[in-house]
């Protein structure tokens, strides 16, 4: 998973099967000067520390088993950060 | 996924069978995070009926190399959604966002 921050977001009526419904956040990674653009499933917020899973794992945020082959992600938000010690 | 515009479409006559049927689209990336490499456009296939000029998600990967049929293409980037609006917020904290090729998309601030 890679760490960022929520800094916008995407909105879009074509979507890809699967991804209707879905929110799609700009997220800057930190320690980076690029942002990527992952589902959102957890209503994040602007401005919020989330965590991003990234790659094929990013399906089963939206639809876990073996059949979200389907499904058009390599980027989900996958927590909201509260706080680390 | 990334963010890019579609400047151009790709027609090809000889083509590996798993892409008959399918439109290439040349993709200029805005933000590309993690490039595989440093490269000015990219070719996506495309999943939800894209045209040139406009703003699209574009998904990288395996994702986009096993989700658009039951065999897996030989590419590894594919539209995933049209863009209506971008909302991008002003504070940003220290981070510097950089746009590929120095072009914002255009964009609401927040």
């Amino acid at each position: 998973m890679i760490r960022g921050r929520v800094i916008g977001e995407v909105w879009a009526t074509r979507k890809a099967p699967g991804l209707t419904g879905r929110r799609m956040l700009l997220v800057g990674v930190d320690g980076q000067d690029r942002a990527m653009v992952a589902i959102d499933t957890l209503d994040a917020r602007e401005g919020e520390a989330v965590m991003v899973s990234v790659g094929s794992g990013a399906r089963n945020v939206l639809a876990p088993g073996p059949d979200n082959r389907a499904l058009l992600c390599d980027a989900a938000i996958s927590l909201i950060v509260d706080g680390e010690g | 996924m990334i963010l890019g515009r579609v400047v151009g479409e790709v027609w090809a006559t000889k083509k590996h069978a798993a892409l008959d049927g399918r439109k290439l689209l040349v993709i200029e990336p805005y933000l590309w995070y993690a490039p595989s490499h440093e490269v000015a456009h990219l070719v996506a296939v495309d999943a939800v009926g894209a045209g040139i000029g406009e703003d699209v998600v574009v998904c990288m990967g395996d994702p986009a190399r096993r989700s658009l049929g039951t065999t897996s293409m030989p590419i590894e980037a594919a539209v995933c959604a049209i863009v209506d609006r971008i909302e991008l917020a002003d504070d940003r904290g220290a981070r510097a966002l950089t746009f590929v090729g120095g072009d914002e998309p255009e964009h609401d601030s927040i």
